[in-house]
C-alpha cells in the first residue's frame, strides 16, 4: 500500500485539532434527514439503488404528461388533481414498500444504529429524521407530477380559471397521506432487520388493506348495506385520505359512492397516524436500549 | 484531570450482573480496559456514553455525569463499537462526512476533517468506493476514522484489533498509540488480550465478572515480572546452585535459566556466577514479563 503513495508530493502535516464551531441537534437532524432522503432515491449510491425509485417516479409522471398532452390538444382537463393520488395509489404503495425497508432495516441489519446513538442526538431525533425523509420522498413522488400538471395547465391556458382549488387540495392531502404512509411503512419495516422481508411485509399490508376493503365493500353493498360498505372503503388508507379530502375541500369522492361523515374519518386518520408514529418511536426506544 | 470515573457502578440484567459495584478512575493517555469476553467492558462503555442506564452507582466522563449530560459527553467523545457497524452501499468518505455532521461539524469542515482523518488511519484511494467491498482491516480503519472525525477529547475503542491479521493488528496498535500521544486524544481501549495492550497503554484496568480486579500503571504491572534469561553451554545446574547461594531466585527451563530481577545487583550476580564457574555464555537477555502472567497469577489468587 505504501508503494502506491506518491512520495514528496503529500506532506504529512500531522494531526490537526478542530477549533471551529460545533452545531447543535438541529443541523444534525437536518443532516440525518438529508442523508436518508438521498438514500430513498438512491443518490450517491450505486446505480441499482436508483433504479426502482426513479422508475416509479417516471411512472408517476407519465399520466401527468398524458394529461398535459390532452389539455394541450383538446383544451379540457383529462385527470382532475384531487383524483390523481388515489387513482395511482399502487405506485406510491410500491415506492413505500421498496424504500421504507431501505431506510429502516439497513441501520438495524448492519448495526449502524449504535453509532448514530453515540452521536449527540436523541432517539426521537433519529426517528424524526427518518420519518421526515420518508415523508418528503413520498411527497415528492406525488407532488412533482401534480405540480407538472398544474404548470402545464397554466401554460396551456384552458378556457376558464385554472383549477387552483383542486391543485391545492391534492397537494395538501398528498402531504397528509405521505406522513401516514411513511410512519406506517417505517413501523412495519423496522420490525425486521431483513430488507426483503420488510419489502414483502409492507407490500402485503397494502395489498391486504386494499383487498379487504374491496371485498368487504363488494359484499356489503351487494347485500344492501350501503352505509356499512362506505365504512369498509376507509380500510384502504388512500380512500381514508380521499374521504378527508372530500370533507376538507369539498371535492368529489374518487370512489363515486361517498364516505362516512368527514370529522369521524379525520379523527380516525389522526388516530392511525399517531398510533403509527408512537409505535415507531417505541420500537426504536426498545432497540436502542439493547 | 480524570477522563472517566465510576463509583459503585452496577448494571444488572434479568439474568446476569454485567457490572458489580465497579469503582474505577482513569487519567489522560492510553488506558487499557482488559477482561475476558463478558467481563462487562462493552456495558461499561455504553453506560459512559449514556446509552444504557446503570442499575446503581454513577459514572462520569471528563467530569460530566453520563446519566444527565449524555449529549454533552457524546459531543466530545468518539466511539468505535466492537461489532461491524458500516453501511455497505456508500463510500467511506460519504459515511465519515455524515458522521462528522451528526456531531455538529459544519459541512465544509466535515469534508476536510473526513479527508484528513481517513488519511491518518491509512485509507487512500479506496475511500471513494462503497464500503461493502472493503477488507476487515479497511473496515476497522473506517470505524476508527468515524470515531475521530469530530476531533473528540476521548475515544472509546471497543476491541479494535478484532478479526485483524498479525500485521493489521500491529498497524492498528501503532495507530492507537499515535492517537494517544501525537494526536493528544485520550484513549480507552478494550481487549481480551492483555499482551496487546501492554505495548500501547499507560494504564491498565482489569475487570472480571463486572468487578475491578486491578487498576495500575503499566510499569507497575511489568516491573513485578521482569526476569533475565540466561543460556550457557553446559553446567546449568551448577549455575543454578551458585545463584541460589547468592540469594537469587532462578528456575531452570530445559536449556535456559529464568532469573527474577530483584534489583540491579541481580545482573552482577549472574555475571559473576558465570565467570567464577568458567561457563561459556550463549545468551543473556532481559525479558519484560507480560501482564498476562500477572493477571493469571492474580486470577488464581482470587479464585
Amino acid at each position: 500500500m505504501s508503494d502506491a503513495r506518491p512520495t514528496g508530493v503529500i506532506h504529512d502535516i500531522g494531526y490537526r485539532h478542530y477549533e471551529g464551531r460545533r452545531l447543535g441537534r438541529g443541523p444534525a437532524f437536518a443532516a440525518l434527514m438529508a442523508h436518508n432522503l438521498r438514500g430513498a432515491f438512491g443518490l450517491r449510491r450505486p446505480f441499482r439503488a436508483k433504479l426502482v425509485p426513479f422508475l416509479l417516479g417516471g411512472v408517476m409522471l407519465l399520466p401527468a404528461l398524458v394529461s398535459i398532452a390532452v389539455m394541450a390538444m383538446f383544451k379540457e382537463r383529462a385527470l382532475p388533481y384531487h383524483t390523481f393520488t388515489a387513482l395511482l395509489q399502487v405506485i406510491p404503495a410500491i415506492f413505500l414498500a421498496a424504500q421504507a425497508p431501505y431506510l429502516a432495516a439497513l441501520d438495524l441489519r448492519y448495526r449502524i444504529l449504535p453509532l448514530y446513538l453515540s452521536r449527540p442526538i436523541l432517539v426521537t431525533d433519529y426517528v424524526g429524521a427518518k420519518l421526515a425523509a420518508m415523508t418528503l420522498a413520498l411527497y415528492a413522488l406525488i407532488a412533482v407530477p401534480l405540480t407538472a400538471m398544474f404548470i402545464g395547465e397554466l401554460v396551456i391556458d384552458l378556457p376558464g380559471p385554472p383549477d387552483t382549488h383542486g391543485y391545492a387540495a391534492a397537494m395538501t392531502t398528498g402531504l397528509i397521506l405521505a406522513v401516514f404512509l411513511a410512519a406506517a411503512g417505517l413501523l412495519v419495516a423496522s420490525v425486521t432487520p431483513r430488507r426483503g422481508l420488510g419489502v414483502a411485509a409492507v407490500a402485503a399490508l397494502y395489498l391486504l388493506t386494499s383487498a379487504v376493503s374491496l371485498v368487504l365493500y363488494g359484499v356489503l353493498s351487494a347485500t344492501g348495506h350501503d352505509d356499512e360498505a362506505r365504512w369498509a372503503l376507509l380500510i384502504n388508507p388512500f380512500f381514508l385520505v380521499d374521504a378527508m379530502q372530500t370533507w376538507l375541500f369539498g371535492t368529489e369522492p374518487v370512489t363515486g359512492t361517498g364516505y362516512p361523515p368527514g370529522p369521524i374519518t379525520a379523527m380516525l386518520f389522526v388516530a392511525c397516524t399517531a398510533l403509527a408514529i408512537g409505535g415507531l418511536v417505541a420500537r426504536y426506544r426498545s432497540v436502542a436500549s439493547r | 484531570m480524570t477522563i472517566l470515573a465510576t463509583e459503585g457502578l452496577t448494571k444488572r440484567y434479568p439474568r446476569v450482573t454485567a457490572l458489580d459495584r465497579l469503582t474505577v478512575t482513569a487519567g489522560p493517555g492510553v488506558t487499557g480496559l482488559v477482561g475476558a469476553n463478558g467481563a462487562g467492558k462493552s456495558t461499561l462503555i455504553k453506560i459512559l456514553l449514556g446509552l444504557l442506564e446503570p442499575t446503581a452507582g454513577r459514572a462520569e466522563v471528563l467530569g460530566m455525569d453520563s446519566a444527565t449530560q449524555a449529549l454533552a459527553i457524546r459531543r466530545v467523545v468518539g466511539y468505535m463499537p466492537e461489532h461491524d457497524c458500516l453501511p455497505p452501499d456508500i463510500s467511506a468518505t460519504e459515511f465519515v462526512i455524515h458522521m462528522a455532521r451528526l456531531s455538529g461539524i459544519p459541512r465544509t469542515a466535515a469534508r476536510e476533517r473526513a479527508a484528513d482523518t481517513l488519511r491518518h488511519v491509512g485509507l487512500y484511494e479506496e475511500r471513494y468506493r462503497p464500503i461493502g467491498g472493503y477488507s476487515t482491516g479497511m473496515r476497522q480503519r473506517v470505524k476508527l476514522a468515524q470515531a475521530l472525525v469530530h476531533d473528540p477529547r476521548v475515544v472509546f475503542l471497543d476491541e479494535p484489533t478484532n478479526g485483524l491479521d498479525p500485521q493489521g493488528r500491529d498497524d492498528m496498535l501503532a495507530l492507537i498509540r499515535r492517537i494517544g500521544t501525537e494526536f493528544g486524544i485520550s484513549v480507552v481501549v478494550t481487549s481480551h488480550l492483555l499482551g496487546e495492550l501492554e505495548r500501547i497503554c499507560d494504564h491498565v484496568i482489569v475487570i472480571d465478572g463486572g468487578r475491578l480486579l486491578r487498576s495500575s500503571s503499566i510499569t507497575e504491572f511489568t516491573q513485578a515480572t521482569e526476569t533475565i534469561t540466561v543460556e550457557v553451554e553446559d553446567g546449568h545446574d551448577e549455575l543454578l546452585a551458585r545463584l541460589a547461594e547468592a540469594g537469587e531466585q532462578a528456575v531452570r527451563h530445559r536449556r535456559r535459566l529464568a532469573v527474577k530481577v530483584r534489583s540491579e545487583a541481580t545482573f552482577d550476580a549472574v555475571r559473576d556466577a558465570v565467570c567464577d564457574l568458567g561457563l561459556s555464555l550463549i545468551r543473556l537477555e532481559r525479558v519484560r514479563g507480560s501482564i498476562e502472567d500477572v493477571f493469571r497469577g492474580e486470577l488464581e489468587e482470587v479464585r
